[in-house]
């Protein structure tokens, strides 16, 4: 038998309690401030959710990935769901049999949770599968199921549904949490680490509040013709990156080049270009999608795809914007000389004079030594000296000087 | 380009050190031009900060040769591309350190692991560039090594001036720009000129001294301490499907109330068996085996497995017989001479394992099929020519592609 007991709490509590100086201590502990503050790693999970590319997040427990998470659902207006993956049986995910009248007529329906029953008749949402490390192996292989195929049971997630993992990292993990290298290629992984002061004074009452990217709906046709040219350039160039296995057991788990991570990376480009993101969140992105390596290559790639093209600085030198950074400078005069190599014409020959003159009146002029000896070398025996050339002193006497420097410890090897 | 004005800042000298610099080291060359030149007052010679500024004494441009200036601006950017003040934060955090002497300390230790192969072939040593044998420290070592092993104290009092600025030890200082001032490269832009001065060196191995080779090796992969990897690698064989906890059919689950007439796995735990072998031939030493014996046993432990269900098979040329691991210490490891591994799988597989774990140094043959478990070897690295007097182009066989490989011994332990 059961006795039922109704307690009903009293609406006010007396003044005095414990109970209610305990929430009046709570309350003053919640009343925190935020500040606006640029979150790279939260701006790339956005950016790759919104594409609706399958993210894990790689962080230690206790970290803040579920509260980045809350703040990304109400930035892209999702309801969130989030799932413990290690206290679910495998059959939460692939569904539950139920057995009818007849089983041999009807067959045994996999019944789906009520979770994922919600997120469907919803048709939209945000489903985090937090804790994938700590679930035993077949929950997780269940799961995987779920993030690649979208399907638990008998029901298909819709695709306003956006799915983000979180897991250990592999040195933290006790049971042994690892991607296969086809699993690995699907994801994209961004690793999550705390930052020191933003907890130390997030502590003190002052939260970050980050201000997230937004879509310009005006960039999407030139977005995506920057993706396709970037990531088609680059894989011209470096064929044996379209395609490239892990190897070593210390790259296991991770990011790795492949058609399909390729694709996943010209979309993450586009998004990001028509967010008007930074390089450095498209950095952790595409690092995150093909691997270090070919991440780096690529966007050493995107570099160079922004510097001024040889030909329009030589049609107009006057005109012409050089990069303020040194390097790229010098890779710019390089280009030019390269350009006027390969067409010699006299015309061209004195504007990439100008070029340099140019180049060493706006900067380093240590940067034009170069490219000024290479352009001097391409002159033909009937084409005179140009009138720039006078105003180029500054670069030879620096040359020499350099020169000078070398013979004596030169002479003493 | 000379000094307009006593004291003010000899640009063209300075460039024209930066010049010489490019010249005998061609792969520092982008990296050189990238940093951007700020006077200073303040600083007592040059010093660079985490964006990528350089910092100049104009009195100290005035009375270091060319040569020498040179050597400096090369010294300098070595401390940003190796990524001093990142791994000087990443060691204060770890050991606790603060306060501005260990910063020194971290400071001096950075210029040791520069400084012992920078000089030479054009570039003079600066007078008082602190060296690890003036330390008393062995050459060719890391700075988190050096820091280990020295403390600051009278006889280093001479380096109190010692001043790289924020980029060598990551302590911000008074003259600095800061994030937000000009001309600060971004974490990408510095990313990606390390990527390219690394792509350069490993493309071009014959003109970069061996710590520059070793630094564009690692500087995207460093290389993972060996334990961690072990770890890994036995841990996601003894949680593989099967092996540990994870639903089977032996049993109905508990909800199988719920579910009347269907079965449902349920969660059951097998307690993994672990064999290891370990190679007791005369090539193997005893600290070597000892330490990577007793990594696996805590492994094992870690991971919940029973110390009855871990034995130890010692082989060389024959199998030996299998101990329980029932104690850290006092496991009898029988052997010397030649190895065959064959003889050891072929035992070890007689107690029917979940996992075969073989710690060996390779010079062995392997079995030529595939062993029904699973198997990580754990290798001891050998470097060096032959292995055998008759034959001097031997080598031994590489092991088998089933067996997850980790070498043991390379990286920090």
């Amino acid at each position: 038998m059961t006795s039922h007991v109704s307690v009903t709490l009293p609406a006010v509590q007396p003044q005095g309690s414990q109970l209610h100086v305990a929430e009046a201590l709570l309350d003053l502990l919640r009343d925190t401030t935020t500040e606006p503050r640029s979150d790279l790693q939260l701006e790339a999970l956005t950016l790759a959710v919104a594409a609706d590319l399958p993210v894990l997040l790689w962080g230690e427990p206790g970290i803040g990935k579920t509260a980045a998470l809350t703040q990304l659902a109400t930035a892209l207006d999702l309801p969130l769901t989030t799932v413990i993956a290690s206290v679910h049986e495998p059959s939460d995910f692939s569904g539950l049999p139920v057995i009818g009248d007849d089983p041999a007529v009807q067959g045994v329906p996999m019944a789906p949770p009520d979770w994922a029953v919600r997120l469907v008749r919803a048709g939209r949402g945000l489903l985090f599968l937090d804790e994938l490390s700590t679930a035993p192996p077949a929950v997780q292989a269940a799961l995987l199921r779920l993030v690649l195929e979208r399907r638990i049971g008998a029901l298909r997630l819709p695709p306003g549904v956006r799915i983000v993992a979180a897991a250990n990292p592999r040195s933290s993990a006790a049971d042994g949490w690892e991607l296969s290298p086809p699993l690995a290629n699907r994801f994209v992984h961004l690793q999550w680490a705390h930052d020191h002061d933003v907890v130390v004074r997030g502590l003190g009452g002052t939260w970050p509040r980050a201000t997230l990217p937004r879509l310009c709906a005006e960039r999407l046709p030139e977005a995506v013709a920057f993706a396709r040219r970037a990531v088609c350039e680059f894989l011209v160039a470096r064929p044996g990156l379209v395609h490239r296995l892990p190897s070593g057991e210390s790259r296991r788990g991770g990011a790795w080049p492949s058609p399909r991570s390729w694709e996943a990376t010209l979309r993450l480009i586009a998004f990001a270009t028509a967010a008007g993101s930074s390089r450095d969140v498209l950095s952790l992105l595409v690092r995150g999608t093909v691997g270090d390596g070919p991440g780096l290559e690529l966007l050493a790639s995107l570099d160079r795809m922004d510097l001024p093209d040889p030909e329009t600085l030589l049609a107009d030198p006057a005109g012409a914007g050089l990069p303020e950074r040194g390097d790229l400078r010098q890779a710019v005069l390089d280009g030019v000389v390269d350009a006027v190599r390969r067409r010699p014409e006299r015309a061209r020959w004195d504007a990439a004079w100008a070029l340099l003159v140019r180049a060493m009146e706006t900067g380093a002029p240590d940067v034009v030594v170069v490219p000024a000896t290479t352009l001097a070398s391409l002159r033909r025996e009937d084409w005179d000296v140009p009138a720039a050339i006078e105003r180029l002193a500054g670069v030879v006497s620096l040359s020499r000087r350099a020169d000078q420097a070398a013979r004596p410890a030169g002479a003493r090897r | 380009m000379t000094a307009d004005a006593p004291g003010s800042l000899d640009l063209g000298k300075l460039f024209a050190a930066r010049l010489h610099a490019a010249r005998v080291r061609p792969y520092l060359a982008s990296a050189l031009f990238a940093l951007r030149p700020v006077e200073s007052r303040q600083v007592p010679t040059m010093g660079v900060d985490r964006y990528w500024r350089c910092y100049v004494s104009p009195a100290f441009v005035d009375r270091t040769p060319v040569a020498e200036l040179a050597a400096v601006w090369v010294h300098e950017v070595a401390h940003l591309l190796r990524d001093h003040h990142g791994r000087s934060d990443r060691y204060a955090r770890e050991h606790q350190l603060t306060g501005p002497a260990e910063r020194l300390r971290m400071n001096i230790a950075a210029d040791c692991e520069i400084n012992d192969d920078v000089y030479g072939d054009g570039l003079p040593r600066p007078e008082g560039a602190v060296t690890p044998g003036k330390l008393g420290l062995r050459a060719g070592e890391l700075m988190e090594d050096y820091l280990r092993h020295f403390r600051l104290g009278p006889r280093l009092e001479r380096l109190a001036w010692l001043d790289c600025g924020s980029g060598a030890d990551g302590l911000g200082r008074a003259w600095e720009l800061g994030p937000d001032g000009a001309h600060g490269l971004s974490e990408q832009e510095r990313d990606a000129i390390r990527f390219r001065v690394a792509q350069g060196i490993k493309g071009r191995p014959g003109s970069a001294p061996d710590g520059w080779r070793r630094w564009a090796e690692e500087v995207f992969h460093p290389p993972q301490p060996w334990r961690q990897l072990l770890g890994s690698a036995l841990r996601s064989a003894v949680s593989a499907a099967g092996v540990g906890e994870d639903y089977r059919y032996g049993r109905p689950a508990r909800r199988s109330a719920a579910l009347p007439g269907v079965v449902l796995p349920s969660l059951r735990r097998r307690p993994p068996r672990v064999c290891v072998v370990v190679d007791t031939s005369g090539s193997v030493s005893d600290a070597e085996l000892g330490s990577a014996l007793l990594e696996v046993a805590a492994i094992c432990r870690a991971l919940g497995g029973r110390r009855d269900l871990v034995s130890v098979l010692s082989c060389d040329a024959a199998a030996r017989t299998v101990q329980p691991l029932c104690r850290t210490e006092g496991i009898e490891l029988v052997g010397g001479g030649g190895t065959d591994l064959r003889a050891g799988f072929a035992r070890a597989l007689r107690t029917r394992p979940d996992v075969v774990v073989v710690l060996t140094d390779g010079q062995t043959p392997w079995p030529e099929a595939r062993p029904a478990c699973r198997t990580v070897v754990g290798l001891f690295p050998r470097t060096g020519g032959s292995y055998d007097e008759h034959d001097p182009d031997y080598r031994p066989d590489a092991p088998p592609a089933w067996a997850r490989v980790v070498t043991i011994g390379s990286g920090a332990g």
